[in-house]
């Protein structure tokens, strides 16, 4: 009993080390006392004088507060969804932009900067709206493709995925190249996403993550099941469309909500899944949730490395990840050879 | 059948509030100037948004090089606390804070740290950056590009009311019309109009970039007395087959990204390019793209070295 808990008990404290550290560290310094003393003086009942400058206030509770909570809601979705697709593919490499989540999002700001949509339909909202829509008609494409007689098959999907997603991908590029007074907009999106700060971004995101990543935290046990092959899990009272359709669904959602306001980062949702199946087993059941604490606190992280790192210049969180990923996944690959061979 | 077409008299008398509600432009009545107080400066920027200033700024950040290169030649280089990473021109630029501005990320935190009360913007900021900065209660002047010389000596001026450095920038107009002017005239009465390529990029030798129509390089070789190839292609920033460039055949190639690594003597050995009588005549030239794709008073300085290069007998 108490085994099960700890890993639990870890990653939460993880979590909460991560938190702090990406509150208390960037470009600029605030000595950790000073942060405290500012944390303190938002506890109701407590007053201490404010002997820092307004700049501070403005520094960690405008910007880095609200961007620690957006990083921590993405990595939490892409772990969580890449965790979700590994268990739902049986597949190992498969991680959340699989079915073409990540090429839709990618078209749909591209072709809204390139229509140069009024930043002021719904606000600045209009690009990572149409990164959002984007993402979901891309994946339902996808879905309707390969929806024949009430079964999805994985490998048509997988391959519909593949070929919706190129096909995305080189419509985005050919945009990017005709609209240029828009190209500049369209890279940085590309590459660090939608670039604004303050809380309505992590607003917008919070409902589709939340509601997402519960929907997949409870899909455990159907996932557990799922391992045995679709037809073994039919017949043990799983029923395995229903079950499809849900994990897509919510994977797709989270994903979607993440990657509109902080563009495509790759490898969290294919690494974080792994580490935490390396360290504590397979079972879905916990595998789920803990991927989505441990996903949280590496991305904050990479996200705070890419901050400091070259400062004040901060790389796009992808960089780091990427880095730090490629070598991973090579041990995974050389450990899983060993063990097979 | 009664309650149905109520609510939607309600609804319509809703919608139609709404609406005219919105329409109602709230008065607010402009504050009067007092005699002893200086007046506001209130300007249109680039996103048609109206900024005011009470007084002239004393503590700029620049989001581009063309803005801080625009601040100290008008004499507010000692009102810049803060610039992005590439600025690199005049010198003392070089020795300010840096803010960010690669991969189109800005450090927000060191940007609100320098307490600017004025952060100058351009074109290559996006208005998500705009707004962030604004969120964060900064004021953000957006300078526009500017598409010919007489729009970028009104830029200079604003940047100039802004700082309040009016007096200088007027004479540092009048110089530069003094100098575009002295090249006109030694250009006008030439027949020749020799063609030219710019090339902004030759990672495929085979279809090389270059300036297109719209765009300050066009302008400055026309005014320069040259024709540029690249006018004839669709876009500003468009690829030219090396067919068609052997079919144009260019009396002069300006290496607009020597900046780069790319040498004159390079392109002689690229194949194909050889045939061309710009390669023949050696009129292969190095180009500081810096003096022609930044939108400030140093476009003046390309207008005389392009001048230079382009006719070489009237200038000594």
């Amino acid at each position: 009993m108490r085994n099960s808990f700890r890993p639990y008990l870890l990653n939460i404290l993880l979590l909460v080390l991560a938190v702090l550290l990406s509150i208390a560290i960037g470009a600029v310094l605030i000595p950790p006392g000073t942060l405290v003393r500012m944390l303190l003086t938002k506890f109701p009942g407590i007053s201490i004088s404010a002997n820092w400058p307004e700049t501070f206030n403005v520094i960690v509770y405008q910007i880095r507060l609200p961007h620690t909570a957006l990083v921590l809601l993405t990595g939490a979705a892409l772990a969580g969804s890449g965790a979700a697709y590994q268990g739902l593919f049986r597949n190992p490499l498969a991680d959340p932009y699989l079915i073409g989540v990540a090429s839709g999002a990618g078209l749909g700001a591209v072709l809204a900067m390139a229509l140069r949509w009024p930043g002021t339909l719904g606000g600045l909202f209009s690009i990572p709206a149409a990164a959002f829509i984007g993402a979901l008609v891309t994946v339902g494409i996808v879905y309707l493709m390969t929806y024949s007689r009430g079964a999805i098959p994985n490998t048509t999907l997988i391959l519909a995925g593949v070929a919706v997603g190129s096909f995305a991908s080189a419509l985005t590029s050919y945009l990017m190249l005709q609209s240029q007074g828009e190209l500049h907009r369209a890279l940085a999106w590309l590459l660090g996403g939608a670039n604004m700060s303050g809380w309505e971004p992590v607003l917008a995101a919070l409902p589709y993550v939340i509601l997402s990543l519960c929907i997949l935290a409870i899909s455990g046990h159907a996932l557990n099941v799922l391992q045995f092959g679709e037809e073994q899990a039919q017949q043990l009272g799983i029923s395995v469309q229903r079950v499809k359709f849900l994990l897509i669904l919510a994977a797709t959602l989270a994903t979607a909500a993440a990657i509109s306001f902080s563009g495509i980062i790759g490898f969290i949702g294919l690494i974080v899944p792994h580490l935490i199946r390396i360290l504590w087993g397979p079972d879905y059941r916990r595998l789920i949730s803990l991927s989505i604490l441990a996903g949280a606190s590496l991305l904050l992280l990479a996200d705070l490395l890419a901050r400091v790192i070259l400062a004040p210049q901060e790389l796009p969180v992808g960089i780091i990840t990427a880095l730090a990923g490629g070598p991973f996944f090579l041990w995974v690959l050389r450990r899983s050879q060993r063990n097979s061979a | 059948m009664f309650r149905h077409s109520l609510s939607r008299t309600i609804t319509a008398v809703t919608i139609i509030g709404l609406f005219l509600s919105a329409c109602a432009s709230p008065a607010t009545p402009a504050p009067t100037p007092t005699p002893t107080q200086p007046k506001p400066i209130v300007l249109t920027d680039g996103l048609k948004r109206t900024i005011s200033l009470p007084t002239p700024a004393k503590r700029v950040v620049s989001m581009a090089p063309s803005n801080t290169e625009i601040l100290f030649a008008i004499g507010a280089g000692s009102q810049v606390v803060g610039r992005d990473e590439f600025s690199d021109y005049p010198v003392e630029a070089k020795s300010l804070p840096s803010v960010g501005g690669s991969y189109g990320k800005y450090n927000m935190e060191a940007i609100v740290n320098l307490q600017p009360d004025l952060v100058l913007a351009t074109e290559i900021n996006t208005k998500e950056q705009v707004k962030t900065l604004e969120d964060l209660g900064l004021t953000v002047y957006l300078l526009p590009n500017p598409t010919d010389f007489d729009g970028m000596y009104q830029y200079l001026m604003t940047v100039a009311q802004l700082t309040g450095h009016e007096t200088q920038a007027s004479s540092l107009i009048e110089r530069l019309k003094t100098r575009v002017k002295a090249v006109q005239n030694k250009i006008l009465p030439l027949s020749s109009r020799p063609s030219v390529f710019y090339e902004l990029d030759s990672t495929d030798p085979n279809a090389p970039y270059t300036s297109g129509p719209g765009t300050f390089v066009n302008l400055i070789i026309d005014m320069a007395g040259g024709f540029n190839i690249g006018n004839k292609l669709s876009s500003p920033w468009a690829q030219i087959s090396l067919e068609e460039l052997v079919v144009q055949n260019p009396a002069i190639i300006l290496l607009g990204d020597s900046a780069y690594g790319v040498s004159v003597e390079s392109v002689a050995t690229r194949t194909g390019w050889s045939a061309l009588d710009a390669v023949k005549n050696k009129r292969v030239y190095a180009f500081d793209d810096n003096l022609v794709s930044r939108p400030g008073p140093r476009l003046v300085d390309g207008l005389e070295q392009m001048a230079k290069l382009i006719h070489p007998e009237v200038f000594q």
